[in-house]
């Protein structure tokens, strides 16, 4: 009797699909505030859709779109999302791995869907090291979240006249990242990385163009990199 | 269409960032120290974000201001408690918004 059992591809289809979902419930209203700014900005929601599908990074395109109602300067609008979105770079050389071994066209195109989200999601899991698995898991996160955040920043335009002004949309996106470092706390090394990060990004907050957060990062990942090495950790 | 071609032109050099170091220069080529250190990124990066989304930037000193980044304290710890507790992604972010509006609402 052959007892094989034979592996479905739509395994990690739904698996990424389950994982964004809630997600995708966080990161709502910070997409819906995308929307909302580009009317309320004055460049128009287009733009602000526009933003959501070429840049695919909330706290670059609120950048951008600041600027863009501001009147800067073309370079130093792209110099400024290109600060911003320096974090990618790192998140991209801690997940090559996974794209050693995928065909040429993936490691070309999978890379546009490197974002906080999705990093955090690939992270947390331990069963995606056939290169197969990961990239099917890859694409249907990448994908979906793509397509949820441009269709919420749709609907924040759409919204944009009704909703009030509150603090709230602000919130979810902070709150997210929250949900998703929590609980990585067990092990001593994050602990220490993370208190380094937040304390030093705090500090280094009033430098421009997203340089605290990169401070913050470094710093953190020093802290978290030297407790790893002491005995008791 | 000035902006679009802005917004295309800082769409080009994120997409650099993210495939510089996947497709023109693999990240296992780097230095073993560095390769140790992004292991460790992410809740680094993660804690760096939630920081400066709290004081944008205000530095040290909004900490000690009372007014909103002391109601999106509030919401965060909240928000904390119930990931600590449910290891649920959604719950809070829904659990922080809906501090923040009670907040708002109540005098």
């Amino acid at each position: 009797m052959d007892i094989t059992l034979r592996h479905s591809p739509t395994v990690e289809v739904r698996a990424a699909l389950r994982d964004l979902a809630p997600v995708m419930v966080g990161l709502a209203p910070f997409a819906l505030l995308i929307g909302v700014t580009g009317v309320r900005s004055g460049v128009g929601g287009g733009t602000g859709v526009l933003s959501s599908a070429v840049l695919l990074g909330g706290s670059a395109q609120l950048t951008g779109l600041t600027m863009l109602a501001g009147g800067a300067a073309p370079l130093a609008l792209v110099a400024a999302v290109t600060l911003v979105n320096a974090r990618f770079l790192l998140y991209a050389a801690a997940i090559e791995p996974s794209f050693r071994d995928q065909p040429r066209w993936f490691r070309w195109v999978g890379p546009q869907f490197v974002v906080d989200p999705t990093y955090a999601m690939v992270t947390r899991r331990g069963d995606l090291a056939d290169p197969g698995r990961f990239r099917r898991y890859w694409l249907t996160a990448g994908v979906g979240l793509a397509a949820a955040w441009v269709g919420l920043t749709v609907l924040g335009v759409v919204l944009a006249p009704v909703l009030p002004d509150s603090a709230a949309l602000d919130v979810a996106a902070p709150a997210m990242f929250l949900a998703v470092l929590v609980p990585q706390l067990r092990a001593r090394p994050a602990r220490a990385g993370a208190s380094a990060a937040a304390v030093t990004a705090v500090v280094a907050s009033p430098l421009p163009d997203g340089i605290g957060l990169l401070c913050g990062i470094a710093v953190g990942v020093l802290a978290a990199t030297l407790s790893d090495r002491s005995p008791s950790s | 269409m000035t902006s679009t071609l802005i917004l295309l032109a800082a769409a080009v050099a994120t997409y650099a960032l993210r495939t510089v170091l996947i497709t023109v220069v693999p990240a296992h080529r780097l230095p073993a120290a560095l390769r140790r250190g992004l292991g460790h990124l992410a809740p680094a990066a993660l804690a760096a974000l939630v920081a400066t989304a709290v004081v944008g930037r205000g530095g040290l000193p909004v900490l000690f201001v009372p007014g909103p980044v002391h109601a999106a304290l509030v919401a965060l710890a909240v928000a904390a408690l119930v990931a600590w507790r449910t290891r649920n992604p959604a719950l809070p972010v829904l659990a922080a918004v809906a501090v923040l509006l009670c907040w708002e609402v109540l005098p």
